[in-house]
């Protein structure tokens, strides 16, 4: 009778293989469950881990988390790569309540503690603050987005030491797909700056010397502005974004300078702890 | 592209004419697409001598509209309003202060960015294809393709991670905005159109001409009465042969 001895030991390398794959999987994907005390009053903002330059590699945690210091709404920061039920980050946590896209929760957070910091503008500004608002969250977003993932190969510099180049190739892989659905990627390099370049003028020219872009007091745009255009002046100091806007459009770094003074005093302390 | 569309004899590129290539017309708008509406508002604005061709000939960036000028082809409407000023010397922008040039352009961001995917969301994926207002009943198989396609394209954008009900309010804010800043003016920025007119009209003709069975269509006209007015305006002003191009005249021909 022919032996199968070669052809079992075979089976078996291979089913342990399966194996130690599946136990290395799931350990890299099951994530460590987030407990929140909700009795508390506390907003906790999950995020990803803190940048070396920047409190935030997106633009989106930076603006959450500077609405909360200019609401001077109680929130503790959980940094964590978990996801919100719509797929992305940052979210928040409030009385067992979770909530995704950082606009959504400015709403309810604006709710929830009875505050507006857009009480001082009146409804035209209002509508132009969201107007603004939009621009940037919807057009220099992806302008940034392409720089930084669709052109060229993406730097590690300022980010958080976790994200090694096996997740920055996976994130630049999805940002390219969805800039390309979203049609930024679908222009050249030179077409994006232009369109960056274009929106750096509005901004300028509608701030020029003020300190905020209504005044002032900042408003919630101001967040939103000041978390996209601190990614270029803070996290990408070799950019040609931050050359333009060094050159061409310095009170967009002095109003940055003014969010992170006002609000954010404690920046260095912060990045050190990353 | 360009190159078997030139072996046919619908561009003359010795004349000064601008060949925009357009989706076929609604049966309630010009066009179904904002941004060719609003390129041709703009040739229209600007008296700049052009022709739509009819088809899905796509540009060198997969979308349409997309012009050809003296054998030039420029896709995105923008690009190809840029081209346009330079090669025809028209600024629309021009009577506007520094600060208003600004916030035109915070405001076509608004619209093209933002308004446009709650547009697109709520026509393809929450309405009945009969309110489309298209010429001829999309064949079912065309149907689950494009839903598909846009599913796709609307998650990358993040519009499309959101409920009906968010998608609704994130509609319903962008047109505050317009509305609050337009107030009684007859443009946006006073009694002369701007540029960016032309792109607000190309989206909200869609809500106040096209999708009239939509709920965006009648938030419009209870809560924000001044943009349908304002789509009349620019109706009036610039397409007083309205009805003319809908049953199909000579400003387009076929592909």
């Amino acid at each position: 009778m022919h032996c199968n001895c070669g052809n079992t030991k075979l089976l078996i390398a291979a089913a342990g293989a399966v194996a130690a794959s599946a136990f290395i999987l799931l350990k890299f994907c099951r994530k460590k469950k987030l407990t929140f005390n909700d009795d508390s009053n506390v907003v906790y903002l999950v995020q990803l881990p803190r940048g070396k330059r920047v409190p935030s590699i997106s633009p989106f945690p930076l603006k959450l988390e500077t609405y909360l210091r200019v609401a001077k709404i109680p929130y503790e920061n959980v940094f964590s790569s978990q996801f919100s039920t719509k797929g992305k980050t940052p979210w928040i946590h409030h009385r067992g309540t979770d909530l995704g896209d950082s606009q959504f929760c400015i709403e309810y957070l604006n709710k929830q503690f009875n505050v507006d910091i857009n009480a001082h503008l009146t409804k035209e500004q209002r509508g132009v603050a969201r107007a603004f608002l939009k621009m940037v969250e919807e057009n220099l977003y992806w302008v940034l987005a392409c720089a930084r993932w669709v052109f060229g190969s993406p730097s590690r510099a300022g980010f958080p030491s976790s994200m090694n180049s096996l997740v920055l190739y996976f994130i630049q892989r999805k940002v390219k797909q969805y800039a390309y659905a979203q049609g930024m990627a679908r222009h050249s390099a030179k077409e994006v700056f232009h369109i960056g370049k274009l929106d750096y003028q509005a901004l300028s020219d509608f701030l020029g010397d003020k300190k905020f872009l209504f005044g002032d007091k900042p408003c919630e745009t101001d967040c939103g502005v000041f978390g996209m255009l601190a990614q270029v002046v803070f996290n990408q100091p070799d950019s040609p974004h931050y050359e333009v806007i060094k050159k061409e459009f310095p009170n967009l770094e002095r109003f940055c300078w003014s969010m992170r003074e006002a609000y954010w005093p404690d920046w260095d302390q912060v990045l050190e702890k990353a | 592209m360009g190159s078997w569309l030139s072996r046919k004899s619908k561009f003359d590129d010795t004349s000064n004419t601008v060949y925009l290539m357009q989706m076929p017309r609604g049966t309630r708008v010009p066009s179904l697409s904002p941004f060719p509406l609003k390129l041709e508002t703009y040739l229209r604005m600007a008296k700049i001598s052009h022709k739509s061709i009819l088809g899905f000939s796509l540009s060198s960036k997969g979308k349409i509209p997309w012009i050809r000028h003296r054998g030039k082809d420029v896709a995105d409407s923008q690009f190809s309003i840029e081209y346009l000023n330079k090669e025809f010397g028209v600024d629309f922008n021009a009577h506007l202060t520094n600060e208003e040039k600004a916030v035109s352009r915070a405001f076509l961001k608004m619209v093209e960015e933002n308004l446009f995917w709650v547009l697109v969301c709520y026509r393809w994926f929450f309405m009945d294809p009969k309110d489309f207002g298209f010429s001829k009943p999309i064949p079912w198989l065309w149907l689950a393709y494009i839903r598909r396609m846009t599913r796709g394209y609307a998650y990358g954008h993040g519009m499309g991670r959101h409920s009906e009900e968010e998608i609704f309010h994130i509609g319903k804010l962008d047109l505050q905005a317009l509305s609050d800043y337009l107030g009684a003016k007859k443009f946006l920025f006073g009694d002369k159109p701007s540029e960016t007119d032309c792109s607000v009209f190309g989206m909200l003709a869609q809500f106040v001409f096209s999708n009239i069975e939509s709920p965006h269509c009648a938030l419009i006209k209870k809560e924000f009465p001044n943009l349908e007015r304002y789509c009349h305006t620019m109706r009036n002003t610039f397409w007083p042969d309205w009805d003319q191009v809908l049953k199909g005249d000579a400003s387009s021909t076929k592909l």
